[in-house]
C-alpha cells in the first residue's frame, strides 16, 4: 500500500482510527481489537475499489454476534473494559455505514473519543506519547477529510496542535479538579493485586522481594530519619495457626498514647492495596480520607485502587502505650498446639530474663549467636512443628521466618505479641529529592506488649541476625538477592545507578505533577502562585486571565509571522548573500544574467554550477506554468548546498 | 428552522451597506462551529467529564487539547476570509428569463491559500474557488431575472470551513451594482424592417465601410476588427466598429406608435426589442422612438436602445 493512498480523506480516517486503537491490544482480549482492525482494513479495500457496502441485514446480525462474543468473553458490557470493547465494535460497524462526509466526520469524532480509552488503563509517559501521536494523526486525517487546499496537512496539523498546546497546559493547571468521583464505577476484581498479602506464611514476603517494583514514594518535610528508623507499617497479624499468620481482627478498639519521639511530616504517594497505605510508625493522626484502625494502622474510607497522595505526620522513635485488658492479653497469647521444644526454650528465656524486656534481650541474643543465617532461599519447613524445625534444625530464613518464630516464642513465654508487616527502609533519590520504597524493602517484624510498661515494643529479630538489613539496602545485604534479582536490581556501576535514579526521578515527577495532579496539588499550586487560598470562581478567573497572556503569545507570533518566502525568492536571496561574501554586489534589479555576469570571477566549477542554477531559476521564474512546487524546493536545496560549498571553499 | 428566519435575514441584509469594493475585516466576519465542530466539542466535554470522574489526568490533557484545537481552528477559519478583497465587475444586460451573471473579482492580498465558497442570498448555485497566494480571480454568480428593468445584485454569502471543517467563517456582502434585464424579444412579423442581405452583418468589415468608433470587444468580432495598437498600449481588448451606411439606405423607424393602442406595454416593448435586435443583426440603421425618449443612430446604439426599452415607463 503506498502512502499516496491516504491522500484520500476517507483512507486517512481509517488509518487514524487503526492507529488510535493499537494500545487496546494490551488491555482487551486480543480478538476484539484484531476484529475491528480487520474490519477497518476491509472497509479501506472496499473504498479503494469503489465497491458497494454490505447491506444492513448482513451487518446487524454480525454486530449482534460480536456483542454476544464480547459478553461471553468479558461478562460485561459496561465499565472500563466492557465499554471500551463495545465502543470499538460499534466503531468498526459504523465504518461500514459511512457513505457521506458527515458519516466520516462522525467516525473521526469517535476516534478522538477512542483516544481517551487506553488512558483509563494506563497513564505512563508512554501512553502520553501515544496520545500525542494519536492526536497528530487524527488532526492530519481531519485536514485530509476536509479536502482543503493545504499542501502540507502534516505540517498544519503539527502547527495547530503546537498552537493549542499552551492553552491545553493552562486549562490543565487551572481548571478545577474534583476531590472525589461523580459516580462510581463497577469494580473490576480480576486484576492481580500486587503488594503485601493479607496473611503471612513462609515465602510470602521473600517472593515479593524478588519483584523489585516501586511500592511507594515519600517526600519528607525537613531532614529524613535514619534508614534504620524507617519502619512503614501496613498490617498486623494477630493469629497463628501453626503455619500461617493472619489478621482476625481480634482487637475491636484501642486507646493509644504516643510518648516521646521526633515529629516527622511527610507526603506519601502510592497505590492503596485493599484500602491500605503504609505509614511511618507511629502516625499521630489519620490523614483525610482515612482512619486509624486498632493497631494504629491506616485504613482508607473508600475502596479505590488509583494512586493516592497523602500528607501525614508521625512520631519516630516514640513509645506506643496502650492498655490491654486481660482478655485481650489472652488473645495475643493464643497458640495452636505443637512445637514443644520451642515452647520450652521460650519458658527458659522468660525465667532467665525475668520480665518482658529481659525475655526480649535473651531471645535476641539467641538469634544473634545461635548460628542463624539470613537467606532468601531457606530449606522448606514441613510438618506441624515448623517453628521447632526452624529454631533447632534449619536455622536459615528470611524476615518472615524470624518474625514468625519470635512472635511464637513470645506467646509461648506468655508475652502478648503480634507480627507486623510493611516495609523497612527506602532509597533516597538525590535527583528528585524523594525516597523510593520498593517491594525489595518489604519486611516483617514483631511487636510485643510489655505488661510492666503498658507498651507495645517493636522488636526486629531480623536485625539481630543481619543488622545490615535495616541499615542499608536489602539488595546489598543479602548476597543471594544480587544473583536472583534482575540485572538492574543488583549492585551496579555508578553510572547505571545514576541513570536508574534519573529515570526514577522522572517517573516521580510524572507521577507527582501529571498523573497525580489532583485537587490538593492544584490548591497548593494556586497558593504558591498567589492566585488564591481556595480554588473558587474568582481564583479560576484570575488564573485563566494570567494564562490567557501565556496562550496568546505563541498565537500572536504565529499571526504576525512573516509569511513564508517562496522557494525561488529565498534561493535568490541566498545566492545574493553568498556572492556578496565573495565581494560581488548583486542589486535587486539584477536579473539572472546580470548575476552570472557579475560572478565571472568565480572558479570555473563553481561558475558552471551557478550558471546551471541560474538557468533553472530563469526557467522556473519566467515560465511558471512549467514548474511544480516540488521542483522549486529541490532547486532551493541545491542552492543551499552551493552556497555552503562556496563559503567553505573560501 | 426558525419560523421567521427568512424575514429576519432579509431585514438584516437590507441593513447592510451597499459597497462596490469591500475588504473583509473582523467587523463582518462571523464564525460559527459546523456540525462536525459541535460534535468534536461534545467529545471533548464527554472526555472531560470522564476525566473528572475517574481522575485521569491524561484524559484532561486530551479534552483540553481538543478544545484548544477548536479555538485554533476558529483563528484559522477567520484567516481564510480576513483581508480578502471583493469587487464588482460591471455586468452585461440580459433578456428577461435568461440567467444573468453577477460578476465579481476576488483578490487575495496575502500569501495564504484560501478556499472559499460563495452563494447568492436566494440560494441557487454554489460557487467554489481556491485562491492561491496573491491571486486575483473573477467569479460569476448566476441569477435568473424574471422582470424587465434594473435589478440590484443579490447579497452574497462567502464562507469557508477550511482547513479543518470544524468552524465555518462567513461574511455577507451587498455589492453596489445592478443588472439590467431587457424585455423578452417577441417576433413581430408585421413590422419586418430589415431585409436580410444574405445574412451579411455590418461587422464583417467591408472595405468600403468607414471607421466609426472603438467599442468593447464582443464575442464574434474578427481578428481584423481588434484594435491591436490599443491592446498593446493599454492591455484592453477593443474592437473597431465601422459605420457602414451604404448611401441611400433608409433609416428604419421603430416606434411605439406602430402598434394598436390595445396592445399592452410589455408586448409592445418585447416586439420593439425584437425589431431592434433584427436591425442590429442585419446592420441596418434605425431610430427607436418611445414616448419621451428617442434613440438615434450612434455608437453603442444597441445597448442604449435596449436599455431604453428595459427602463421604459409610461409617462403618467
Amino acid at each position: 500500500m503506498s502512502f499516496s493512498l491516504f491522500r484520500q480523506g476517507e483512507m486517512a480516517v481509517l488509518l487514524a482510527l487503526g492507529l488510535v486503537m493499537l494500545p487496546l491490544f494490551l488491555h482487551l482480549p486480543v480478538w476484539l481489537p484484531g476484529l475491528v482492525l480487520a474490519m477497518l482494513l476491509l472497509r479501506g479495500i472496499l473504498q479503494q475499489r469503489q465497491h458497494g457496502l454490505p447491506s444492513l441485514w448482513l451487518l446487524l446480525p454480525l454486530l449482534g454476534l460480536s456483542v454476544c462474543g464480547l459478553w461471553l468473553n468479558l461478562n460485561t458490557l459496561i465499565g472500563r473494559e466492557g465499554g471500551a470493547a463495545l465502543l470499538i465494535l460499534l466503531l468498526g460497524f459504523k465504518s461500514f455505514e459511512a457513505r457521506q462526509l458527515r458519516d466520516w466526520q462522525v467516525l473521526l469524532a469517535l476516534g478522538f473519543f477512542l483516544t481517551a480509552i487506553p488512558l483509563l488503563f494506563d497513564q505512563s509517559p508512554l501512553s502520553a506519547l501515544w496520545l500525542v501521536v494519536s492526536l497528530l494523526v487524527l488532526t492530519w486525517a481531519m485536514l485530509r477529510l476536509s479536502g482543503c487546499a493545504v499542501q502540507t496537512p502534516a505540517k498544519v496539523a503539527v502547527q495547530a496542535l503546537a498552537l493549542s498546546l499552551p492553552l491545553m497546559l493552562v486549562l490543565f493547571v487551572v481548571m478545577p479538579r474534583l476531590p472525589g468521583p461523580l459516580w462510581s464505577m463497577p469494580h473490576e476484581q480480576h486484576q492481580a493485586a500486587t503488594g503485601l498479602s493479607d496473611s503471612m506464611e513462609p515465602g510470602s514476603i521473600s517472593q515479593l522481594v524478588q519483584h523489585n517494583e516501586p511500592a511507594f514514594s515519600v517526600v519528607f518535610d525537613g531532614p529524613a530519619p535514619a534508614p534504620e528508623q524507617l519502619y512503614w507499617r501496613i498490617m498486623i497479624f494477630d493469629d497463628f495457626d501453626g503455619r500461617r499468620w493472619q489478621n482476625v481482627g481480634g482487637l475491636s478498639r484501642e486507646t493509644v498514647r504516643l510518648q516521646g519521639g521526633e515529629r516527622i511530616r511527610y507526603r506519601l504517594t502510592g497505590k492503596p492495596t485493599r484500602s491500605r497505605l503504609p505509614l511511618l510508625d507511629y502516625p499521630l493522626a489519620a490523614p483525610p480520607g482515612g482512619g486509624l484502625e486498632p493497631g494504629h494502622l491506616l485504613k482508607l474510607a473508600n475502596d479505590q485502587e488509583d494512586v493516592l497522595r497523602i500528607s501525614a505526620e508521625s512520631l519516630v522513635g516514640s513509645h506506643y502505650q496502650s492498655e490491654l485488658s486481660r482478655s485481650d492479653q489472652d488473645f495475643y497469647r493464643r497458640l495452636p498446639p505443637g512445637n514443644p521444644a520451642s515452647r520450652q526454650l521460650a519458658l527458659q528465656w522468660r525465667s532467665q530474663g525475668g520480665d518482658g524486656i529481659g525475655f526480649v534481650r535473651e531471645a535476641l541474643l539467641h538469634f544473634r549467636l545461635g548460628g542463624f543465617a539470613y537467606t532468601l532461599s531457606p530449606p522448606l519447613l514441613e510438618g506441624d512443628n515448623s517453628i521447632d524445625a526452624f529454631m533447632f534444625s534449619t536455622r536459615q530464613g528470611f524476615c518472615e521466618h524470624y518474625a514468625s518464630a519470635f512472635a511464637f516464642m513470645a506467646r509461648a513465654a506468655g508475652i502478648p505479641s503480634r507480627v507486623v508487616s510493611g516495609y523497612q527502609g527506602g532509597q533516597f533519590n538525590p535527583l528528585g529529592h524523594f525516597w523510593q520504597v520498593r517491594s525489595t524493602d518489604a519486611h516483617a517484624w514483631v511487636e510485643v506488649w510489655l505488661a510492666e510498661r503498658g507498651e507495645w515494643l517493636r522488636v526486629d529479630p531480623t536485625a539481630a541476625v543481619a543488622p545490615e538489613r535495616v541499615r542499608q539496602d536489602p539488595v546489598r545485604s543479602i548476597p543471594a538477592l544480587q544473583t536472583q534479582l534482575p540485572v538492574l536490581g543488583r549492585q551496579v556501576p555508578a553510572w547505571v545507578l545514576q541513570v536508574q535514579q534519573g529515570w526514577q526521578a522522572a517517573g516521580f515527577a510524572w507521577q507527582q505533577w501529571v498523573v497525580g495532579y489532583d485537587a490538593t496539588r492544584q490548591l497548593s499550586l494556586y497558593r504558591w502562585l498567589g492566585l488564591g487560598d481556595v480554588v473558587d470562581t474568582a481564583a479560576v478567573m484570575r488564573a485563566l486571565l494570567c494564562g490567557a497572556v501565556l496562550v496568546c503569545l505563541p498565537l500572536l507570533w504565529w499571526w504576525r509571522r512573516h509569511p513564508e518566502r517562496l522557494p525561488l525568492q529565498q534561493g535568490r536571496m541566498l545566492l545574493e548573500r553568498a556572492l556578496l561574501r565573495q565581494g560581488m554586489v548583486i542589486l535587486p534589479s539584477d536579473g539572472p544574467l546580470d548575476m552570472l555576469n557579475k560572478a565571472r570571477k568565480l572558479p570555473t566549477p563553481a561558475y558552471a554550477q551557478l550558471k546551471q542554477l541560474l538557468k533553472e531559476y530563469a526557467a522556473m521564474r519566467y515560465q511558471q506554468a512549467a514548474c511544480s512546487p516540488q521542483q522549486t524546493r529541490l532547486w532551493l536545496r541545491r542552492v543551499r548546498h552551493f552556497c555552503a560549498d562556496l563559503t567553505r571553499r573560501k | 428552522m426558525l419560523p421567521f428566519r427568512k424575514q429576519l435575514r432579509g431585514w438584516w441584509l437590507r441593513r447592510l451597506p451597499l459597497e462596490a469594493i469591500c475588504q473583509l475585516g473582523q467587523r463582518r466576519i462571523y464564525l460559527l462551529p459546523t456540525r462536525f465542530g459541535l460534535s468534536l466539542l461534545l467529545v471533548a466535554a464527554a472526555v472531560w467529564v470522564g476525566a473528572l470522574n475517574y481522575a485521569v489526568s491524561l484524559a484532561y490533557v486530551l479534552a483540553f487539547w481538543v478544545l484548544g484545537l477548536l479555538l485554533v481552528a476558529v483563528l484559522m477559519a477567520y484567516r481564510q476570509l480576513a483581508g480578502l478583497q471583493l469587487q464588482v465587475v460591471p455586468a452585461e444586460g440580459v433578456f428577461v428569463g435568461q440567467s444573468a451573471e453577477c460578476r465579481l473579482q476576488l483578490r487575495n492580498p496575502s500569501d495564504l491559500i484560501r478556499q472559499l465558497q460563495l452563494q447568492s442570498e436566494h440560494g441557487g448555485e454554489l460557487v467554489s474557488c481556491t485562491l492561491a497566494a496573491m491571486q486575483e480571480q473573477p467569479l460569476a454568480i448566476a441569477l435568473l431575472l424574471q422582470k424587465r428593468g434594473w435589478h440590484a445584485y443579490p447579497a452574497i454569502r462567502l464562507w469557508s470551513t477550511a482547513p479543518f471543517g470544524l468552524i465555518r467563517a462567513f461574511a455577507w456582502w451587498r455589492p453596489d451594482a445592478s443588472l439590467l434585464a431587457y424585455p423578452l424579444p417577441l417576433p413581430d412579423r408585421e413590422h419586418q424592417d430589415c431585409h436580410h442581405e444574405n445574412g451579411r452583418g455590418r461587422n464583417h468589415g467591408d472595405d468600403e465601410e468607414d471607421f466609426s468608433h472603438l467599442g468593447e470587444y464582443r464575442q464574434g468580432d474578427t481578428p481584423r476588427q481588434i484594435a491591436w495598437s490599443v491592446l498593446a498600449r493599454r492591455d484592453v481588448l477593443a474592437s473597431k466598429r465601422f459605420a457602414s451606411q451604404p448611401r441611400g439606405q433608409a433609416l428604419h423607424q421603430l416606434a411605439w406608435q406602430d402598434y394598436p393602442a390595445l396592445l399592452d406595454l410589455e408586448s409592445r416593448l418585447s416586439r420593439l426589442c425584437w425589431r431592434v435586435l433584427q436591425c442590429e443583426k442585419a446592420g441596418q440603421h434605425y431610430r427607436l422612438q418611445l414616448p419621451g425618449r428617442v434613440v438615434e443612430p450612434q455608437p453603442g446604439q444597441r445597448e442604449l436602445a435596449l436599455a431604453a426599452l428595459a427602463e421604459f415607463r409610461l409617462p403618467t
